[in-house]
């Protein structure tokens, strides 16, 4: 494109003074051509006018006719003349030859004289034919001689020139003035090419060369030649390519000397990390033990009958446990939403079941913190997941209840869109949020005015956990706050139409007590403290226990006859076994599809994957009593 | 500017001769029509001449026609007027002294005659620059042996001399064949008519006739008929006359002297107009050689004298 370009440019170049040149050279060939073809016409014309008078002199003089008419008769052979007449000094023609065109003049000048006939396209040329004067410079001829009486002019040549031959010869001046400036043209346009060919083609070498360079081939050169008119630019960019080179090669070295050093780090940080999540994986499951083992052992605790300030400490124990139970959820929860393991189930349901859920769950609370949980009954339809639904709902009610000394904590639901969509809002009267600290509080850890870490304020995890949440699911969720006056919390869910397939599977319902009554339930844990703690909660619901501390022992009780009707399992167990195979051997051996669920202190997200995978439920240490009967009721129903 | 002082020096000189004129007449006043070649050939020879007679070159006074009309000396013993103008203006002037006209042809000195109303006599008589037409038969004679007839055109102011001509042929043993062109008459057919059957064609001086616009074509006219013609000019023998004979202005000064001479001698001019003694021969020997004849001047003047019996 570039060198068509140059090309052209070139040849307009080169073409414009060359066709000016040529232009003019043929102006002025024709100009003189044309002059010197009529100045030749005129002057042979005149000529044979002359030679003609000339020579009709001694003829005009003898009166001699025949010579006249011989004379006339010669000079009409050339070509040129139409007609030839000779006339004495009366005006009496005396020979003519050709074709007479004219009208005889009633006056002939003395003169030579010219009358063009522009119709006929041929002059007319009147020469008088005048005595020829002989020089004597003789005594006899003095003054006082008798004037002469012999006339000057003896008679006139009429010559009828014909123009036509004048003008084929201008017609073929003009042809050949034009073919001589086409073959100009043509030579010049040639000449052009040529020579441009000669600069175009090293700018087409340089124009590949620096496409070549352009695309990266730094080791691309021009070749050089001897006669180059380019030759020092290729040079210049033989050495741009040679340091383009270089500079790569240098550039190249240190990127993977970065890379390199990044690679490390990176690896050194995935090193950290892991460690870190191995620690808190020990940390967790070893903390979790002896909590679920607590918990279980305060709810077993709280059955028996005791005197009002055991009570009062019993009841004191319960919250620290739930308090540390709410920690340990608060980070499972976190560690799900890491892992992205949160299964999601959209479907239609009431959201009066999660307002009466939630109010069951947090009245007492509620109370307890001296507060007034106001939930407004609402008949709306959400499309969502309940049981997300549920989880946002009861962070953000448990922020505000913490972050409310006084006053109430208001759960509702507002329509919007003309019945599209649905506001749910938890309203408190609390504290407040300084507008600067709006945005930080969804942030991890983050508490505002808690620099003390004071645990009844909990983690600083809960509207993390309630915005990643929200954003899992894509609902909007909006904060107002004024500090000293309260806060205002509310999420936009769609809404759909009532009676739509109602899915309750995620939503938590509760169960009866007797539910569970003379169930046989297999309970595998290796250890013994949260084992009795577990063997102790379910007997007093009323429950039958087998109990096995590994997995070997499990089989035996099986071989030995136990038909179990449901199994809990610890997932770690001892001799590198896990509570998935052992569920997996253990309904081998009973020959029977025992429901089962799992019980762990792992968070990790694998093995929370690998229990779905299973289809089995995975509990995580420490086990609240309320969840453990509700899921054992669903087994067990199921079965 | 040379110019301007040389005719300052003339004038001079002039004015001191006329002074001198008024105490010492002059024995001869030359008066030439013009300067040029022939009259001074004319006036220098007639010097000579007169100084080799014993007259003295002061008492001779040389002066061009427009001078001596403005100057108008003492008149001297003899003028001697060189040339047609000259002649005319002294016949009209009547100097009171013989005038010798010499330089001029015939018919000339009788036309100044003829409007001057003057006669030939001593007092104005006349030396002609033409040959006799007995010459001029002798040497036709000599150069043509075997011609018979001779072909004359005359002008009108020469078909006169036809007669007297025409007797002069006879003697000389030659039949003039002659024709006259009027005035407004076409040569041609004259011309042609003379030369019908004639042997040569002789041109006497008749300025009608023969002048520079008709001598090309009369010249050619006569070799087309193949007719030599002999002239009386040697301006005719270069333009294509085969031979002329004539007198120089040279032998013409001389002649003049020896009459001039004659009247300080105290002898009288001829009464009558002479001929010259003397004559030239040329020869155009292109022509001569291409009508295939041989002629040379120097053998026919040679023998020509001899008739003459002339030195």
């Amino acid at each position: 494109m570039i060198v068509r370009g140059i090309r052209n440019r070139m040849l307009t170049a080169a073409m414009l003074p060359v066709g000016f040149v040529v232009l003019l050279l043929i102006a002025a060939f024709l100009f003189i051509g044309r002059g010197d073809n009529e100045e030749t016409h005129g002057q042979r014309a005149r000529s044979l006018a002359r030679q003609l008078a000339a020579s009709s002199e001694y003829g005009l003089f003898s009166g001699n006719v025949t010579h006249l008419q011989g004379l006339a008769r010669a000079v009409m052979r050339e070509p040129v003349l139409r007609s030839v007449v000779i006339v004495n000094s009366r005006g009496e023609v005396m020979a003519s030859a050709g074709q007479v065109g004219y009208k005889m003049p009633a006056h002939l000048s003395p003169a030579e004289a010219l009358e063009q006939d522009p119709r006929r396209g041929t002059d007319l040329l009147l020469q008088p034919i005048v005595v020829e004067q002989l020089a004597l410079n003789d005594l006899f001829e003095g003054r006082t001689s008798t004037p002469l009486v012999q006339a000057q002019v003896l008679g006139h040549v009429l010559l009828e020139v014909s123009n036509e031959r004048l003008h084929q010869r201008q017609r073929e001046l003009l042809l050949l003035s034009v073919a001589l400036g086409l073959a100009g043209l043509l030579l010049g346009g040639l000449l052009a090419l040529r020579l441009g060919q000669r600069v175009i083609q090293p700018v087409a070498r340089v124009s590949r060369l620096i496409e070549r360079i352009g695309r990266g081939e730094f080791a691309a050169r021009a070749e050089l030649i001897a006669d180059d008119p380019m030759r020092d630019l290729q040079q210049a960019l033989n050495r741009m390519a040679e340091s383009l080179e270089s500079g790569r090669d240098e550039m190249e070295r240190r990127i993977a000397q970065a890379t390199q050093e990044l690679r490390e780090r990176k690896e050194e940080a995935e090193l950290a990390t892991l460690a870190k999540s191995r620690f808190l994986a020990a940390a967790s499951h070893d903390l979790r033990q002896p909590t679920h083992a607590l918990g279980l052992f305060v709810a077993r605790l709280g059955q028996l009958t005791h005197d009002a300030y055991a009570r009062d400490l019993i009841a004191n124990m319960d919250r620290a446990v739930q308090a540390m139970r709410d920690l340990l959820d608060a980070l499972l929860d976190i560690s799900r939403l890491d892992a992205g393991t949160i299964p999601i189930h959209v479907h239609a349901f009431a959201l009066s079941d999660v307002f009466d859920q939630l109010k069951t769950e947090l009245t007492l609370a509620a109370a307890d913190r001296g507060l007034s949980l106001r939930v407004r009954p609402c008949q709306a339809w959400l499309m969502s997941d309940p049981v997300q639904i549920h989880r946002i709902l009861l962070n953000l009610l448990n922020n505000s209840m913490r972050y409310t000394n006084e006053g109430a904590v208001l759960l509702a639901c507002r329509l919007k869109d003309g019945g599209k969509r649905a506001w749910i809002e938890v309203w408190d009267t609390g504290i407040g949020i300084a507008p600067e600290h709006q945005a930080a509080v969804f942030k991890e850890f983050y508490q505002v005015d808690n620099l003390s870490r004071e645990r009844g304020k909990g983690l600083g995890l809960g509207l993390n956990i309630v915005q990643r949440t929200a954003q899992l699911l894509g609902h909007r969720l909006e904060l107002w706050s004024c500090p000293g006056k309260g806060s205002r919390f509310r999420i936009e869910v769609p809404l759909t139409v009532p009676g739509a397939t109602m899915d309750r599977r995620g939503t938590v319902r509760k169960e009866s007590p007797d539910d569970l009554a003379g169930l046989l339930v297999h309970v595998i844990e290796d250890d013994g403290l949260a084992r009795a703690a577990l063997v102790n909660l379910l007997l007093s619901w009323g429950v039958r226990v087998a109990q096995s501390s590994s997995l070997a022992l499990a089989l035996d009780q099986v071989q030995q006859g136990l038909q179990s009707d449901l199994i809990i399992s610890d997932y770690r167990l001892p001799d590198n076994q896990n509570g998935i195979e052992a569920v997996r051997l253990l309904r081998l051996a009973a020959q029977k599809e025992i429901p089962a669920c799992l019980i762990s202190g792992n968070t990790d997200p694998e093995l929370m994957q690998a229990a779905r995978q299973a289809g089995l439920t995975l509990m995580h240490k420490p086990v609240r009593p309320a969840k453990l009967r509700s899921l054992m009721g669903r087994l067990a129903k199921r079965a | 500017m040379l110019l301007r002082l040389r005719n300052l020096f003339a004038g001079v000189w002039l004015t001191f001769m006329v002074a001198m004129g008024a105490h010492a007449q002059s024995a001869v006043v030359i008066v030439s029509s013009d300067d040029g070649a022939a009259y001074g050939a004319a006036a220098q020879a007639l010097v000579q001449e007169l100084e080799r007679g014993g007259i003295s070159r002061y008492s001779i006074l040389r002066m061009k026609a427009s001078e001596w009309r403005d100057a108008r000396p003492q008149p001297p013993r003899l003028y001697v007027t060189l040339g047609t103008e000259a002649a005319d203006l002294l016949a009209r002037l009547v100097p009171g002294a013989p005038v010798l006209c010499a330089l001029l042809p015939r018919n000339s000195f009788e036309a100044i005659l003829l409007h001057t109303g003057r006669k030939v006599s001593s007092q104005f008589s006349a030396l002609f620059l033409d040959q006799p037409a007995q010459r001029q038969f002798q040497l036709i004679r000599l150069a043509f042996p075997a011609a018979r007839r001779v072909g004359v055109l005359w002008g009108p102011d020469a078909a006169k001399d036809g007669g007297d001509w025409r007797t002069q042929a006879q003697a000389a043993g030659f039949q003039l064949v002659d024709a006259e062109v009027g005035k407004q008459e076409l040569l041609f057919p004259a011309l042609k008519q003379v030369l019908d059957g004639t042997d040569l064609l002789l041109a006497v001086p008749s300025p009608q006739v023969y002048n520079s616009h008709t001598i090309q074509n009369i010249l050619l006219t006569s070799f087309r008929a193949n007719v030599p013609m002999m002239a009386f000019s040697p301006a005719y023998v270069r333009a294509g006359a085969l031979l002329a004979v004539y007198v120089t202005p040279s032998q013409v000064g001389v002649q003049a002297a020896q009459l001039a001479r004659a009247v300080l001698e105290g002898k009288t001019l001829p009464a009558s107009g002479v001929y010259s003694n003397d004559f030239h021969i040329s020869v155009n020997e292109h022509v001569a050689h291409s009508l295939d004849l041989a002629l040379d001047e120097q053998d026919l003047s040679r023998r020509l004298r001899q008739r003459e019996a002339l030195p």
